[in-house]
């Protein structure tokens, strides 16, 4: 797949809609989608257009209970205008919740709104990331981008970081809870660094900034990942427990 | 398109999901669920699993409808995909995906090509460019779109070899493309 030629283009987009996108191209076109206009209204395209191949599926009517299950859950939901309470916050200082960020940013922008959907698949993530992205009234600053996986290959977190700005770190899934005793740290190594540095610990499944001060570098094909750590971070400066989610940034 | 032939304004009822009616989330699901329940069964093959999924699209539905852009395609386009992306999640998971029950594939085969879906949605233009592709590769996509399969489950069902099924599933979509545009 290549994102750049034309016809990859139009294939990559009908196969994300259909499901056939392979997995080892998804986290990399979904990257792209979130912030590529053009790619974006391909995807509508074939959305749209795909659709009358619903007509070829018998219909079936839900049990009852369904809907009223439905109901049941909506009254624990919150519609998104009112997520962007600041999340529960742990850990290191300088990683600090950015749910606290002026409410004049645009809404693709305010990561509380990313909040309300750590709980959704990747591929709704990504949707709504990118019809939120295409109402953007300006550019977006985002220069690099990282998809960070499990070792299964699931796409757990979004990174996106701009030169000269901070370092933002979106849930793309479910990702649970921190086991007790434990903690999440972020780290990123450039392409010739020589080991890690840590960028603070995680404190929840929930998007946070880490301040561009505590960025050493910034460059294409530079690690982030995710790694298990005791409750106040690894004590040696270095990853000493299981990498959960990694992944290289791309420039955008 | 969708609005004119079913009177059914489904931005509008986005809209107003936006908004916190839940009233309009009900009207979503009365005018939806039994299609997009059909298109979920079809995909998970079980139907507490396809029950599963539609309740978890509808939720995902209601949070995210804010984020639906009216200008940049159909809310039943959108529908649809939340529902189809959820229910190959769900199939797809633990590696599910890489299972071909032979069985399965021949109780469904006479389905293949029945339409007794949402009529209202017009797939006149979509029908017309299907039937000029070639036999394999329209085949390709619709056991892509209806059953959920993957490339490998494809190549599995047309006993082809893998890389003859990705440039069948990637011809048939460039040629779809230049038909439908």
């Amino acid at each position: 797949m290549n994102l750049a030629d034309r016809e990859d283009r139009i294939v990559a987009c009908g196969e994300y809609v259909l499901g056939t996108l392979p997995v080892t191209d998804r986290a990399a076109f979904l990257a792209r989608l979130s912030t590529d206009r053009e790619l974006q209204a391909e995807v509508v395209f074939w959305q749209d257009r795909l659709l009358g191949l619903a007509r070829r599926v018998r219909p079936l009517a839900p049990s009852a209970a369904l809907w009223q299950g439905i109901e049941a859950r909506l009254g624990g939901e919150t519609q998104q205008a009112s997520a962007a309470e600041a999340p529960e916050t742990g850990g290191l200082a300088p990683v600090r919740a950015a749910a606290s960020r002026r409410p004049a940013l645009p809404l693709w922008e305010r990561l509380g709104f990313w909040q309300t959907f750590s709980g959704l698949g990747l591929a709704a993530s990504l949707l709504l990331a990118f019809m939120l992205v295409a109402r953007a009234p300006s550019p977006s600053p985002v220069n690099y981008v990282a998809v960070l996986q499990s070792s299964d290959q699931r796409a757990g977190w979004i990174v996106q970081a701009s030169v000269g700005g901070p370092v933002k770190l979106v849930p793309l899934a479910d990702l649970g809870t921190i086991p007790a005793g434990k903690s999440w740290q972020l780290w990123t190594k450039g392409k010739s660094a020589s080991a890690p540095t840590s960028l603070g610990l995680v404190p929840a499944a929930d998007a946070l900034e880490v301040p561009k001060e505590r960025l050493p570098y910034l460059g294409e094909e530079q690690l982030f990942e995710i790694t298990l750590e005791p409750p106040d971070g690894s004590p040696t400066g270095r990853p000493t427990g299981p990498v959960l989610f990694l992944g290289k940034a791309q420039r955008i | 398109m969708n609005k004119a032939a079913t009177g059914f304004d489904y931005e509008a009822a986005l809209g107003a999901c936006a908004r916190g009616e839940r009233s309009a989330l009900k009207l979503l699901y009365d005018q939806e669920a039994r299609w997009l329940m059909g298109v979920a069964l079809r995909i998970v093959r079980d139907r507490q699993l396809a029950e599963d999924v539609l309740q978890e699209a509808f939720l995902q539905i209601w949070r995210a409808a804010g984020t639906f852009d009216a200008s940049r395609g159909s809310g039943r386009g959108w529908i649809f995909t939340v529902v189809r992306h959820r229910a190959l999640k769900e199939v797809r998971k633990d590696g599910r995906a890489s299972r071909v029950e032979v069985e399965d594939l021949e109780n469904l085969a006479d389905q293949q090509q029945e339409e007794s879906g949402p009529t209202d949605i017009d797939a006149t233009e979509l029908e017309r460019c299907l039937e000029r592709l070639e036999p394999k590769r329209r085949e390709c996509i619709i056991n892509a779109f209806v059953e959920g399969y993957t490339h490998e489950q494809i190549a599995k069902k047309l006993d082809t070899p893998l890389g003859t099924v990705k440039s069948w599933v990637r011809r048939g979509l460039l040629s779809l493309k230049e038909c439908l545009s």
